[in-house]
């Protein structure tokens, strides 16, 4: 554990008056592709080497190592396709925007890293629609790289000449899933696709693809230049690295934090967010309204990947914090989250598609004070018969649904039960609800 | 919601001997996005991105010439365009102002915002101003969430709403009719 102050926000000062947005020459002149430099001379195997060395694992939710995924293309089949996740529609996720606001070019200097091991023809940037101000401000980032020959130059020692574009998404959370983005891409309605094939086989256009977020991409640079061992100095031992936390809500400073992975939520909390507003800390959701809820006693819970295990969560996802304070109410909060996701649901697997919008109704009539006493256990167990883990659907868009609403049950029964009992329905009392 | 099929019915504009994919358009699309990809339709995310700039809206019209103009069938290009949120089929007022309610911005009160969007102008989520300069819309996720409550107002990002001020500053816009494509917001 040895975290020696910011790797990917090294150009974004804590100090909103001192931010300012890093073109080209003012990259270049912070030490900026000079990674990319010391990339080109070396073989595309070595350059893949350290990213698996270096223990990357995603950081766009899953969490899957970066390197083990390059190494799925197959061998020899070309052209091949690398596709960099900026659809960032997860709530309480904004990481990659602030990023991109201030240094765009740290993230196309890690798609010129990453095209060159992988020996990419194309790199296509999905950037969501609502990001208006970013997409103009990568396209206009890469007009200026196009200039200087990072991009639309052959790949040293091949014919293989990189590219690289921006393509705007139009309101769709379910484009943020890589095969959903890969339709998308190609023009379609964003439909997840049933996997297998992978999209390392057959992504993009049919031909191999890589996806890979945007804060992913962003840590190669630094990567390349202090090398894996360093970068698995920060972070624990099955999560190395910096990491960017969003943090919202109810708390008094929200905004974009770097820290190593493993680093308690109380301490960015209270550290780097300024401390919880209006009231004590109740409940936290650690990494996008998907993950689950923590706990008022996991206050203290470590934010890295093993954070699922540890903690009955999903995972730590996107690492977007949404605070809540004690006079929340949690009930109206995870309607907020369950309706976000019966609106977003791509309707393609009924489990999902009915699921999410029956439990968007149960929790209104809860809401409402019309819930009945069975309600408790009915949401409890749609919860185990929706997503990709019970095996329902085709992709987790259910699964982060009934996770959702899974640990709000378990976390703070009280709050939904104390709603059933109070009413009376059509004359006769009503006595609690059964509880699993 | 994505899987609910738009009304056809209701978005049927009669037929205008003048193209909706303008030259201009058409122009862009050939020499900026169909090089991007390897084949046309690919193109049809950034097609729809023009049009909707250009007009605020996509008329029923638009989708055949565009299927006309990408290779493939209309049903195709429905199909596509349907499911984006952002391309609307009907029209709007001038200014579109997209209010966040996801977790974040409900925590810091997007429901005070709505509150005086009623009170000021009179219009509830989905409607428009009789006048055609605002309709209010309520979005998911803008990815602002540090900026709670926040709102779109056609492109640019309003943070930190004060509902007060951010209405006084929807009445200050200039309510000349027509479809507003431009930064004129701010």
């Amino acid at each position: 554990m040895a975290y020696a102050g910011p790797v990917l926000l090294k150009r974004i000062p804590d100090d909103p008056a001192q931010r300012k947005l890093y073109r080209y020459a003012d990259y270049i002149a912070t030490g900026g592709y000079a990674s990319l430099k010391k990339v080109l001379a070396m073989l595309p195997e070595d350059v893949i080497k350290l990213v698996v060395d270096s223990g990357l694992r995603g950081r766009g939710g899953a969490g899957f190592p970066c390197g083990t995924k390059w190494t799925f293309l197959p061998k020899d089949l070309f052209p091949r396709y690398l596709a960099v996740n900026f659809d960032e529609s997860e709530p309480g996720t904004f990481k990659d925007r602030y990023l991109i606001d201030h240094d765009p070019h740290i993230l196309l200097e890690g798609i010129a890293i990453a095209a060159f091991a992988n020996k990419i023809s194309t790199s296509y940037i999905y950037i969501r629609g609502e990001y208006h101000h970013e997409a103009k401000l990568l396209e206009a980032a890469l007009a200026e790289a196009y200039e200087h020959g990072i991009f639309g130059q052959k790949h040293p020692g091949t014919d293989i000449v990189s590219h690289c574009y921006v393509h705007r998404g139009a309101g769709a959370y379910i484009c943020g899933e890589e095969t959903g983005l890969l339709e998308s891409l190609e023009g379609k309605r964003g439909w997840p696709r049933i996997k297998p094939p992978f999209p390392a086989v057959a992504g993009a256009f049919a031909k191999p693809t890589i996806i890979n977020n945007v804060e992913t991409l962003a840590c190669l640079p630094a990567i390349v230049e202090h090398g894996a061992a360093w970068f698995k100095t920060m972070g624990t031992p099955s999560s190395s690295g910096p990491k960017l936390f969003g943090v919202s809500g109810h708390v008094n400073k929200p905004g974009v934090f770097e820290e190593e992975l493993g680093i308690k939520m109380s301490t960015l909390i209270e550290k780097y967010a300024g401390g919880v507003k209006g009231g004590k800390y109740r409940a936290a959701i650690p990494g996008g309204v998907s993950m689950g809820v923590l706990g008022t006693d996991q206050y203290d819970a470590e934010l890295d990947f093993d954070i699922g295990r540890k903690y009955n969560v999903l995972g730590l996802g996107t690492a977007g914090v949404i605070v809540m304070n004690d006079k929340t109410d949690l009930v109206v909060m995870l309607r907020n989250i369950v309706r976000f996701f019966a609106h977003e649901s791509c309707g393609q697997c009924t489990p999902c598609r009915e699921g999410t919008a029956w439990m968007h109704k149960i929790l209104n009539r809860i809401v409402d004070g019309f819930g009945q006493p069975q309600d408790f256990d009915v949401l409890a167990e749609l919860c185990l018969t929706m997503g990709a883990m019970p095996g329902t659907t085709i992709c987790g868009l259910a699964d982060g649904a009934n996770w959702a609403v899974k640990t709000f049950l378990q976390k703070f029964p009280e709050d939904f039960k104390s709603r059933l009992k109070s009413r009376q329905v059509q004359g006769v009392a009503v006595t609690g609800a059964v509880v699993a | 919601m994505a899987w609910i099929v738009e009304d056809r019915l209701k978005a049927y504009q009669p037929a205008r001997n003048e193209p909706y994919l303008t030259a201009r358009i058409k122009q862009e699309v050939s020499e900026k996005y169909f090089p991007r990809y390897p084949n046309k339709r690919a193109a049809l995310l950034p097609l729809f991105h023009l049009i909707m700039h250009e007009y605020g809206y996509i008329a029923a019209q638009a989708i055949d010439e565009a299927a006309e103009f990408l290779e493939l069938t209309p049903s195709q290009v429905q199909d596509a365009v349907t499911f984006y949120e952002e391309f609307r089929l009907e029209k709007t007022g001038r200014y579109v102002v997209n209010v966040c309610r996801s977790i974040s911005c409900e925590l810091c009160g997007h429901q005070r915002v709505l509150e005086k969007m009623r009170e000021i102008f009179g219009i509830e989520p989905g409607e428009t101003t009789a006048d055609d300069k605002i309709t209010l819309l309520e979005v998911e996720c803008l990815g602002a969430c540090e900026q709670a409550p926040c709102a779109l107002v056609n492109e640019d990002l309003h943070g930190q709403i004060k509902p007060a001020e951010f209405c006084s500053q929807l009445q200050q816009l200039p309510a000349a009719p027509g479809h507003s494509t431009t930064d004129d917001v701010r």
